[in-house]
């Protein structure tokens, strides 16, 4: 069951997905909001060490800048901004977290055996190119141009619609 | 990516690798033990002064006396603040810093990671530690502290901006985000080969919004004494404090190694003649000459309000960083193509 080599790629698959696995799990229990932003740029911070197994390394670095950096200082700024005192707390429904926990677990148990019992068909030898981050740029501006533009576009619609939205209110 | 990520690793690899990383560490440590010592005395001469010249021979051990008093100093936790991630963020912002350092090279034959996007590894990596000093601020449950993150904060993201697009027109130059390969493209004999000439605008820029990036004078607002007793982290004591500041320092050493190797030539001699000395020493004189001119700056500049940093930042770098972009541009799409 068990058959692999245990290589540094391994060991660093299984540290990231400690971090991401820990985490979602901090997210979502725990109480304060600054510490869940935490939890989830160390989610981010996973994926991008993910991303640097698949070979990805320039959607791995731009998941690190874009996300662990920009929006989780983003996060943390309109949480400082506004009120943050009361911790949330929820009463506790037993019946209703045992069944969920019953859901969840067969869910895991029918993946896994979907997952385990698959045959699936030799892959071919994968070619991540010698600089893929080059490859991505020549893509970006030659065969899809016209979709990287407007996408450029829309994104600068959005900032400044959000600038005069802003404006608005300090009037 | 690293061919030894694909073997099995043993324990002798790991320890290997383990070990060069210490070393690094304390090469690095020792940097920063005398970039403070040397800070301290160009200040005092510049300013007519001495500087620190009691302990040991010439003062020598200033700094190690003074790291010293900062790791037996009782480690305070203020009541009311965010255990947590009061406890979190010194670590969060050293991790960073350190980690950046491991895609410079230093010469031909030594560095440590190849990776194809250097730079973009070393700008988005050193945004986290950002992310630590606004934790830091906030955690401290000091409105100070929280005054002083957040204005590093808002300092940081603005000036990132320009620094990461003057260094746009480098890459174009080179076609490449490997730091390695940047060195190797700005190798043509002589010095004005070096990105700095082609490349004047963008350096200017870069210059300007590293110098920010480091929140030191004139840019040192986050940690404007007058105004805010420390910054982000006034409620910090003992190591604590000491992981803050060598950050600091480490990032002084991240970014006058990378301005060697954007701007500089990294390795590569000024003139051919030259060329017999080794290509480490090249580089350590350059990147010496970088940490002294941000002492410098330091000696003698006044800081800046802050509302004229802020229209500094958006207002007169970025809109001159793209200038230089467009202009790399059309140069290399007229006389390089």
């Amino acid at each position: 069951m068990f058959n692999i080599d245990f290589t540094g790629e391994f060991a660093a698959f299984f540290v990231f997905s400690a971090i991401m696995i820990c985490g979602a799990v901090l997210m979502i229990s725990l109480e304060k909001v600054v510490h869940m932003v935490v939890s989830m740029a160390a989610v981010f911070l996973g994926l991008a060490g993910m991303f640097v197994l698949l070979e990805a390394e320039f959607v791995a670095f731009v998941q690190v800048l874009i996300y662990a950096g920009a929006v989780s200082i983003l996060m943390i700024f309109g949480i400082m901004m506004t009120k943050h005192q009361g911790a949330e707390r929820e009463k506790a429904k037993p019946l209703h977290e045992a069944l969920a926990a019953i859901g969840a677990l067969c869910l895991f148990g029918v993946l896994f055996y979907a997952i385990r019992s698959t045959t699936f068909p030799e892959p071919a030898p994968f070619q991540a190119g010698e600089d893929n981050t080059m490859a991505i740029g020549e893509l970006l501006y030659t065969g899809y141009v016209v979709p990287f533009e407007l996408l450029s576009v829309l994104l600068t619609v959005a900032f400044i619609g959000a600038i005069v939205l802003a404006k608005k209110e300090a009037d | 990516m690293p061919p030894w990520l694909n073997e099995p690793i043993t324990w002798g690899s790991a320890l290997v690798l383990f070990l060069w990383a210490v070393v690094f560490l304390f090469i690095v440590l020792g940097f920063v033990t005398y970039a403070i010592y040397f800070e301290r005395k160009v200040i005092g001469w510049m300013q007519l002064r001495v500087g620190p010249n009691r302990v040991g021979p010439l003062g020598l051990f200033q700094t190690v006396a003074d790291i010293f008093k900062l790791l037996i100093k009782e480690d305070t936790i203020p009541r009311k603040s965010d255990r947590l991630l009061f406890v979190l963020a010194p670590a969060l912002a050293y991790i960073p810093a350190f980690t950046v350092l491991a895609v410079l090279p230093y010469s031909q034959n030594l560095y440590f990671a190849d990776l194809n996007v250097g730079l973009l590894y070393y700008v988005a990596l050193s945004g986290i530690s950002t992310l630590a000093i606004v934790l830091g601020g906030w955690a401290s449950n000091n409105k100070y502290a929280l005054l002083g993150g957040m204005r590093s904060a808002a300092q940081m993201i603005s000036y990132e901006v320009p620094l990461v697009i003057s260094v746009v027109g480098v890459i174009l130059l080179s076609g490449s985000l490997n730091l390695r390969d940047i060195v190797a493209a700005q190798d043509g004999g002589w010095f004005w080969n070096w990105n700095f000439l082609p490349q004047m605008i963008g350096f200017a820029v870069f210059l300007i919004a590293a110098v920010s990036e480091l929140n030191r004078t004139p840019f040192d607002l986050p940690e404007a004494e007058s105004e805010l007793v420390a910054g982000y982290h006034v409620e910090y004591s003992g190591f604590r404090f000491a992981f803050f500041m060598l950050s600091e320092y480490v990032y002084v050493y991240a970014i006058a190694a990378l301005t060697t190797v954007l701007f500089l030539g990294g390795w590569h001699a000024p003139a051919p003649f030259l060329e017999f000395v080794p290509g480490i020493v090249w580089f350590l004189l350059k990147f010496a000459f970088i940490v002294f001119f941000l002492f410098w700056i330091r000696a003698t500049f006044p800081r800046i309000r802050v509302d004229q940093l802020m229209g500094l930042g958006w207002k007169v770098l970025l809109p001159v960083s793209l200038l230089n972009v467009f202009l790399t541009a059309v140069y290399m799409e007229l006389f390089i193509k």
